[in-house]
């Protein structure tokens, strides 16, 4: 019975995207109250499902009954059972915010639930065309989210993210096709089995194994395939870009995961070690220029853009090397910096709406007049430079570990020294908000004379408070709850490192 | 030793942190708020010696709160070091309560409520890194201590004083990355980090060149807080907060806290004899002796006190790195002890900086000429904390001193001995002028300040406001002179509209105060003198006073050998 409740979880935002549109005619305030409801119900489903598979083992389907390889299938184990209930979850936490920052029109949200459903789809698929299609429907949605701001900046932002996305995707099905004419096979398991009988150094499986990564390594946004990345964090509405920045670049590197462990298997590294250290190599680039670029912003949205440059590489480091501590500390990374950063990209749009602040030293003197969300802001960004005992440093000390482990020590300098260059940027922000005298924007605020630029609420609303706080809480939560999360995943990463 | 679980240590780090909230909460309240600081300092010391008894007799109270990552248990253990540490702060942040209600009363300054909630917190987690049980505990509550003291670096909110803390974040932030790199080296040779009296049994079968990595990297990482050379510039940076912040903790626990790493690192991580073995007892103690001598020889150049009171800390941290280096059971006693010596007399010099800063608005040693006459108590704290400093019997720092010197002679290194007594001697060289001065010396024929600057014979000169522009005397840093820029940072924000930002005396020269301590409000006087009390209890009976037999029990576990 769980089995089937499997598709729906694909199934159910793209039937409430309909929905979306059929309540978008019969009444204005339709839309945002059913994707309300569709996600609150996706959230309990992944939560049973995900439960479900994490206590019994993974479950899969075939959809349609065709067997595969053949037909689709859909497996949900630990990780994916993580995955997708944060996908359903951050969803429901954001739109809050969609509703509250940017009330678009029946076309919003239809798109906001088409992208959980590729995201989802995404998070259970084990069929690697399958989820090229999920990786494009997400992504059509995601291009039409950030043009939603209906500016020409925005505009400007997706089309750029249109057709690196584009690329990005065309260049994971050439893999996908070079893994196909390989083997013949398209299902994730039989691909593994089938992967190592043609012999992990044939030139077909190399480029497939290549073309795959950098594709998804674009949708990661790694340097140097993230210019995409800051304008469209900066031009798109400010609850989308809380949005993509928690989901997007988290589910594509999850895919990057599924597919580095499930399909090509640790064996293959084995193999061809030029492919683990050529990955290992482009994520430490990543890492240190990530956060070099991040210090030099001015805009904070564009600096978050940078930052998220930075942390994807970490998560990639721990994915190639490959030894278990690592493994497990890039997912904990992953899901705690979706929720990080999630939280502080809805504090920046809640800033941008109380003061117009979006620069760093327009920032400066907030946290007199804002107290909370300055403080909750503060609690995430030390979160995410590795004080403990938030997620940052749990996610941290696994691939430190896990590097130290394997022996490889320039990569563990540079985890370490990951800490320092986070705390770069994110000290000049918490200095700003914290001890600089209160810049002309949020010296407005104070004066509470008439804003030339129209009304600005002069407090924030109390459900976009309690999402920041929220998040800090679930960062500070998940940092000492991290033990009983590698419990939990102890099978599937018994499976996955196999 | 006998472990027992209680709430106790848990408790004691939990009701300072948790003392922070109504803090916050009764901002509008300032009394009810500084009671709140009062009832939970004396909470927490009242905890803490409640489980001095027992560490004594070999019971000791562990508190586990669950696993934090794998295969690390976040748990705080009151074992004797840790209570030596813990008691410290716990018993001088009662008395800090005290001086910094007179102290920012006293100066009308701003955010009086975040500076009590940050300084809660700061309490809270020197407690946690005093009584952590293992590496990675030690490491959270490390990092913890260097956030919430951030708030009270930066605390006038001026350029300097963002300077200062963009500086503090980036050196102790430095030094917390080489503490975890050191641990997870730990953690990957031995499979564990928790703390062993004599050293953590598998790193004595590792690999020699790894154990020295990580033992280079522990000592870096937490040299930084503890001001090692040259990783020190920090601290003096540093002065330019509140003064209680400057003495409770850039004195007493944040710095205290790096040398209580160090302690860790060679006493329950490594273990003595395989420090020795690997050959980094010397290095160390070389770095401090060269800290020891090399800071005392620029706090002479200081014209600010509490500049030239930070290169003094940075000096006298090293005796405690020193004392431990040496390798040698009664140095290491000498070391140890000097942690509450140093700390209760250092404490008393910071408290009269502060007093002198709050009554008369003098930083400069150059304006405190005849200054005595004006604060005769403060002055005579300021002389018996300083002698002691200098290792003058009757005052704390000699007995650690003696320790030291018989430890270091013991072990066939009597180098470090002849370096202890000239850093005494260097003491004297800039702590005397300053209390000479005070008493002995007057407004209008002063011998002018720093020693160093000017001709050998002195120059005599009138330090009074009308007597013209006298040429300025070469600071090396710290506040820029009172008297020639007006535009002083420390008092940028304080409401004085009718008073004279100048230092040094006014123009008729300093009022006679009397000594029945009218010079100032009892609120920073009585901590003054508790705090020179203190000092003066452990060098007249230090067998008496809990601190030395609480040192010589961690000796003893941790050498095997009873001194």
């Amino acid at each position: 019975m769980t089995e089937t409740l499997v598709a729906s979880l694909v199934a159910i935002p793209l039937l409430g995207a309909l929905l979306v549109v059929a309540s978008g005619l019969v009444s204005e305030r339709g839309p945002p109250v059913v994707a309300a409801a569709v996600l609150a119900v996706q959230t309990a489903l992944a939560g049973w499902v995900g439960s479900r598979a994490i206590v019994d083992g993974s479950l899969s389907n075939e959809v349609g009954g065709f067997v595969a390889p053949y037909g689709i299938e859909l497996v949900v184990d630990g990780l994916s059972a993580v995955v997708v209930a944060l996908v359903a979850a951050v969803s429901l936490a954001v739109l809050a915010y969609a509703v509250r920052d940017d009330p678009g029109g029946t076309a919003f949200y239809t798109e906001y639930l088409l992208l959980v459903t590729g995201l989802s789809g995404m998070c259970v698929t084990a069929d690697v065309f399958n989820l090229y299609v999920f990786l494009e429907i997400s992504g059509l949605a995601t291009y039409a989210l950030v043009a939603s701001a209906g500016t020409g900046r925005s505009a400007v932002a997706a089309l750029k993210y249109l057709l690196f996305g584009t690329v990005a995707a065309s260049l994971y099905l050439l893999g996908v096709g070079y893994a196909l004419v390989a083997t013949g096979t398209l299902n994730m398991a039989h691909l593994a089995v089938e992967l190592a009988r043609v012999g992990y150094d044939s030139p077909l499986v190399l480029a497939s194994f290549g073309f795959i990564v950098v594709g998804l390594a674009t949708k990661t946004a790694l340097f140097p395939l993230h210019t995409w990345q800051p304008d469209a964090y900066d031009d798109s509405p400010d609850s989308v870009s809380a949005l993509i920045a928690a989901l997007v670049s988290t589910v594509a590197a999850y895919a990057l995961l599924r597919i580095l462990y499930t399909v090509y298997t640790p064996a293959f590294f084995e193999a061809v070690p030029v492919a683990r250290d050529a990955l290992v190599a482009f994520a430490c680039v990543s890492i240190v220029v990530g956060s070099v670029l991040a210090v030099a912003q001015s805009e904070v949205k564009r600096m978050l853009a940078y930052s998220s440059v930075s942390q994807y590489g970490l998560v990639v480091v721990g994915l190639a090397i490959g030894t278990r501590a690592a493994v497990f500390g890039a997912i904990v990374h992953l899901v705690g910096h979706a929720i990080m950063k999630g939280g502080l990209f809805v504090a920046a749009g809640t800033i941008d709406d109380l003061t117009g602040a979006t620069t760093v030293d327009e920032y400066a003197g907030l946290a007199d007049r804002f107290p909370v969300v300055g403080g909750a802001s503060a609690v995430l960004m030390l979160a995410m430079v590795g004080v403990p005992p938030a997620v940052g440093f749990a996610g941290k000390w696994y691939i430190a570990l896990g590097a130290v482990r394997a022996g490889t020590w320039p990569v563990a300098v540079v985890v370490f020294a990951s800490t320092l260059l986070t705390l770069a940027y994110f000290a000049i922000l918490v200095e700003r908000m914290f001890v600089a005298p209160a810049s002309a924007s949020v010296q407005a605020t104070t004066d509470g004379g008439t804003d030339a630029e129209g009304d600005r609420p002069s407090r924030p609303a109390p459900a976009l408070v309690a999402l920041i706080v929220g998040a800090a809480v679930v960062a500070l939560v998940l940092g000492v709850a991290v033990t009983d999360l590698q419990t939990a995943l102890e099978p599937t990463l018994d499976t996955l490192l196999s | 030793m006998t472990d027992i679980a209680s709430l106790r240590p848990a408790l004691a780090v939990a009701v300072a942190a948790v003392a922070v909230v109504p803090i916050l909460a009764s901002g509008r309240r300032p009394n009810v708020r500084e009671g709140w600081t009062v009832i939970a300092a004396a909470s927490a010391f009242a905890l803490v010696a409640s489980m001095l008894p027992g560490a004594l007799d070999g019971t000791v109270l562990v508190s586990s709160l669950g696993t934090l990552v794998d295969g690390v248990e976040l748990t705080l253990r009151a074992d004797p070091l840790g209570l030596l540490f813990g008691t410290v702060a716990s018993l001088l942040w009662l008395v800090t309560s005290f001086y910094s209600i007179g102290y920012m009363r006293g100066l009308d300054e701003h955010a009086q409520t975040r500076y009590f909630a940050a300084f809660a917190a700061s309490v809270a987690a020197a407690l946690g890194v005093a009584f952590a049980a293992n590496l990675v505990t030690l490491f959270v509550f490390y990092e913890l201590l260097t956030v919430a003291t951030y708030p009270l670096v930066t605390h006038d909110e001026t350029a300097e004083a963002r300077a200062a803390g963009r500086k503090y974040l980036a050196y102790t932030f430095g030094g917390g990355v080489a503490v975890l790199a050191g641990t997870v080296l730990v953690a990957t040779m031995t499979g564990t980090t928790a703390f062993t009296a004599g050293g953590i049994a598998g790193l004595a079968g590792a690999d020699p060149v790894l154990a020295r990595a990580a033992f280079v990297l522990l000592i870096g990482g937490f040299g930084v807080k503890a001001a090692l050379m040259p990783l020190h510039s920090w601290l003096p940076d540093a002065m330019v907060a509140p003064t209680p912040v400057s003495g409770l903790l850039h004195a007493v626990a944040v710095v205290k806290s790096g040398v209580f790493g160090i302690a860790r690192v060679v006493l329950d991580v490594f273990g003595v004899d395989l420090t020795g073995s690997l050959g980094l007892g010397l290095p160390l103690a070389v770095v401090a002796a060269a800290t020891l001598l090399l800071a005392s020889v620029i706090a002479l150049r200081q014209d600010n006190l509490k500049r030239r009171l930070a290169f003094s800390t940075v000096s006298q941290l090293s005796y405690i790195v020193l004392g431990i280096a040496i390798l040698d059971p009664t140095s290491i006693v000498g070391g140890l002890l000097h942690i509450p010596a140093h700390a209760f007399m250092k404490l008393t010099l910071f408290f009269t900086a502060g007093a002198i800063h709050v009554e008369t608005h003098t930083d400069d040693i150059s304006d405190m000429a005849g200054i005595g006459k004006r604060m005769p108590l403060t002055m005579l704290a300021f002389g018996v904390a300083a002698a002691g400093m200098a290792g003058i019997p009757l005052v704390a720092g000699f007995v650690s001193k003696w320790y030291l010197l018989l430890g270091s002679v013991s072990a066939e290194q009597s180098i470090f001995a002849v370096v202890l007594l000239l850093s005494g001697v260097l003491n004297i060289a800039y702590f005397w002028p300053v209390f000479y001065q005070a008493f002995f010396e007057s407004e209008d024929a002063a011998d002018a300040k720093p020693l160093v600057e000017f001709p050998l014979g002195g120059e005599e000169r009138s330090i009074r406001s009308d007597s013209g522009p006298d040429p300025d005397p070469v600071t090396d840093g710290g506040h820029a002179d009172e008297r020639n820029e007006h535009a002083d940072d420390d008092h940028a924000t304080h409401d004085h509209a009718t008073h004279d930002h100048h230092g040094g005396p006014p123009a008729d020269g300093w009022e006679r105060r009397g000594w029945r301590g009218r010079e100032s409000t009892w609120f920073m006087l009585g901590p003054i003198l508790a705090a020179m009390t203190g000092a003066v209890v452990l060098g007249v009976v230090p067998g008496t006073a809990v601190f030395l037999r609480l040192v010589k029990v961690i000796v003893a576990a941790a050498t095997g050998v009873s001194v």
